[in-house]
């Protein structure tokens, strides 16, 4: 009895389209106590939370600042935030080099944790993830196009290509691969194997384009400056306000298509209101750090185990826990290699592929 | 009281008409199979004769056929036996193990999309090959090695993460993309390490080209693609059985885990001998068996018709990746990327009509 309401508690959730056959295929996993479901989670809880993802932020963004290659005493780290000396070494170490990549990694870590939860809402789809579904590659041509043809060599040129080109490959993902998971995951990855030719044929021919690109594939948060933190920092916002106005919305949709339509629901506008802000999030993101992948995928689900399945509390809980993973990974980045760092995007992947693994080996994805 | 003989006879009628259906059958398949392999091949003897007489220094169709029997002259020799015929084997063998191997995949994890390209074992094999480039400083043969070793240790991973009470095809995809994903960040972070020249040797090893594939090199792959054909021709006997699923073939009694796992294994090596001599050339795997199955289309995995067309396209790829563009040769990997991909995304539109209605 207890197993099978966890079963349906789990269910309802996430509403796999296929119950029966997902139950049948768990028959050896219904004996695995499974966390009643999140639902049941009050709001006392949500906001000790929140709370306790606030403090973490703050600490990471205080080591984003104080730890590196070169070694700063933290009080140093606090005079130059507080008062900053240009004539002190470690001063302008710290103003020039960690503010800038601890600014973009909180715009971007926020982005890419808004726009994974908005992306695994509406399509009620565990494994969506701007990367897998080849938004991010979409993104990376219209990058490379606008290096090569165009000869657009700043970071602040390449945002609108970054948008365009992840629109577009939103538009042909979703067209194609609507619905179920699965499916949707291996339109992206045909789309990706689509656009890395080209881009290779590109690079191949151009040495120069590649010499810049290769630097911006790779997923980093330095390179940037702040100027570019500031013009961007207004598409972010829009597409969290619009995240958190959907957020209601979204639990009508994780009840499935027909019951929020029978509500009331327009779920075709929620679809398209929730695509433009997607586009915005990940296009913003993509601009700002490159192509990353993974981290849009694994908040939407770490939120959701902290705080349950209603997404007015797991936006804000991705809000916080996107810049967490994402400037963690960068300083994971800085430490682990002695005397030289490993890009944001790379720890990312290894932070991100086991949890992928754990989804994909959990019976709900199975089941399908 | 001249009905009681029919029971008795009637089923054995049936049975005899039964059996000469399937045996017209049978021979229609048979011969469909033999004609379609037939045209393969002159097929893939028009886009050799291309290969063999076009290019920089062109040689004429009969100068061509004399050199092949000794009666060429030095510089036709050389064109024709040191250049161009490596080429061309090297794309025939390539592309018929990603074809077989491809076709191995689909049948044993039942899911017409399975092939190394998404399932990541050609991202690890490219891995294997950057680092060798650029954080080894290695070159030749040696990187071949490392890609194989990057294959395997990919296909490995993937095996013991998919591995839950038995193999799931679809868990084994996902596992796989999400294995792509980490060894794909690894390759973008090697390139942009690395010296500009150098990593744009290592990218054109990414992309998949059959154009400097010789000597040891090529001895290996063929001696390799022989012996994975003929392992696979061995265990492959029960797979129109695995085909039907795990429970109807083990009641039939084929011991499914053990059949799986030999060919799967096979099929990895195949990939992972190709991919180490030629980079992953993209998609072959994928549509090569695709398209033997709708020629042949007598429901079995069509692994003999798949070398063939694998083989074929690889080569015709390959033919077109160098003259197509008039001062530009494309390595065969991003003409089959090009025709491949499309084709996975049309693949993809229709199965999921189908499974609507």
């Amino acid at each position: 009895m207890s197993g099978s309401q966890a079963v349906s508690g789990a269910t309802t959730s996430r509403t796999e389209p296929d119950v029966s056959s997902a139950a049948a295929s768990s028959g050896a996993s219904v004996g695995q106590p499974r966390r009643r479901s999140a639902r049941h989670i009050g709001s006392g809880r949500a906001i000790v939370v929140l709370a306790a993802c606030a403090l973490a932020l703050v600490a990471i963004v205080a080591a984003s600042l104080a730890l590196g290659v070169r070694s700063i005493d933290p009080g140093v780290v606090w005079q130059a935030v507080i008062g900053p000396d240009p004539a002190n070494a470690d001063h302008n170490v710290v103003w020039q080099l960690r503010v800038p990549r601890t600014v973009i990694g909180l715009l971007a870590g926020v982005a890419l944790g808004l726009a994974g939860t908005l992306i695994q809402g509406v399509t009620r789809n565990p494994i969506a993830d701007p990367g897998l579904l080849g938004l991010n590659s979409g993104a990376s041509l219209a990058v490379v196009l606008c290096i090569a043809v165009l000869g657009v060599s700043s970071p602040l040129g390449y945002i609108w290509f970054a948008f365009g080109g992840a629109a577009a490959a939103a538009a042909i993902v979703f067209s194609i691969g609507r619905g179920q998971p699965v499916r949707l995951a291996l339109v992206g990855a045909a789309v990706t194997a689509f656009i890395t030719p080209l881009i290779a044929l590109v690079l191949i021919r151009d040495p120069e384009t590649f010499n810049q690109y290769r630097f911006w594939a790779v997923g980093s948060l330095t390179g940037r400056g702040l100027d570019v933190a500031a013009v961007l920092w207004p598409f972010i916002l829009v597409g969290a306000v619009v995240a958190f106005v959907l957020a209601n919305r979204l639990n009508l949709i994780a009840l499935g298509d027909d019951v929020a339509n029978s509500l009331g629901q327009r779920v075709g506008t929620t679809r398209a209101i929730a695509g433009i802000a997607l586009v915005l999030l990940c296009g913003t993101a993509t601009a700002l750090a490159g192509p990353i992948a993974l981290v849009g995928l694994v908040v939407p689900h770490a939120a959701r185990r902290l705080v349950g399945t209603d997404y007015r509390w797991i936006m804000p809980t991705a809000l916080l826990l996107g810049p967490i993973m994402l400037l963690a990974a960068d300083v994971i980045g800085r430490l682990i290699v002695p005397n030289a760092e490993l890009e944001a995007g790379v720890v990312a992947a290894f932070l991100g592929a086991p949890v992928l693994i754990a989804i994909a080996r959990s019976r709900t994805v199975a089941g399908l | 009281m001249t009905t009681t003989t029919d029971p008795v006879t009637r089923p054995a009628r049936d049975v005899e008409a039964v059996r000469l259906v399937v045996a017209s059958v049978r021979h229609r398949n048979r011969r469909r199979l033999v004609v379609t392999l037939a045209v393969g091949a002159a097929l893939g003897l028009a886009f050799a004769l291309i290969a063999i007489s076009s290019g920089a220094a062109s040689v004429s169709p009969d100068r061509v056929l004399a050199t092949l029997f000794g009666q060429g002259d030095r510089t036709e020799q050389l064109v024709v036996f040191k250049l161009r015929l490596p080429r061309i084997l090297a794309a025939v063998f390539v592309g018929a193990a990603f074809g077989l191997a491809g076709a191995v995949f689909q049948a044993v994890l039942r899911n017409p999309l399975a092939s190394p390209d998404i399932l990541g074992v050609s991202t690890g094999a490219s891995l294997g090959a950057v680092w060798a480039i650029l954080g080894l400083g290695l070159a030749g043969v040696v990187v071949s090695g490392f890609a194989l070793a990057g294959a395997l240790l990919v296909a490995l991973i993937i095996w013991a993460a998919a591995w839950r009470q038995g193999l799931h095809g679809i868990r084994f995809v996902l596992v796989g993309v999400g294995l792509a994903y980490v060894c794909g960040s690894l390759i973008a972070w090697l390139l942009a390490r690395a010296e500009v020249r150098q990593a744009q040797a290592a990218l054109l090893w990414t992309v998949g080209s059959v154009s400097d594939v010789r000597g040891d090199a090529l001895t290996m792959l063929i001696i390799g693609v022989v012996i994975g054909c003929l392992l696979t021709a061995v265990f492959a006997h029960g797979l129109p059985v695995l085909a039907l699923g795990d429970d109807h073939a083990a009641s039939l009694g084929v011991r499914t885990d053990v059949r799986r796992g030999i060919l799967l294994l096979v099929a990895v090596l195949l990939i992972a001998i190709a991919t180490s001599v030629a980079g992953p050339v993209a998609f072959v795997a994928l549509i090569a068996p695709a398209i033997a199955r709708r020629l042949v289309d007598d429901g079995s995995a069509a692994l003999t018709a798949s070398v063939m067309t694998g083989a074929v396209l690889t080569l015709g790829a390959d033919v077109i990746g160098q003259f197509a563009l008039p001062e530009f040769t494309a390595p065969v990997g991003i003409v089959t990327g090009l025709i491949g991909a499309p084709y996975m995304l049309w693949l993809l539109a229709r199965t999921e009509r189908k499974s609507r209605a």
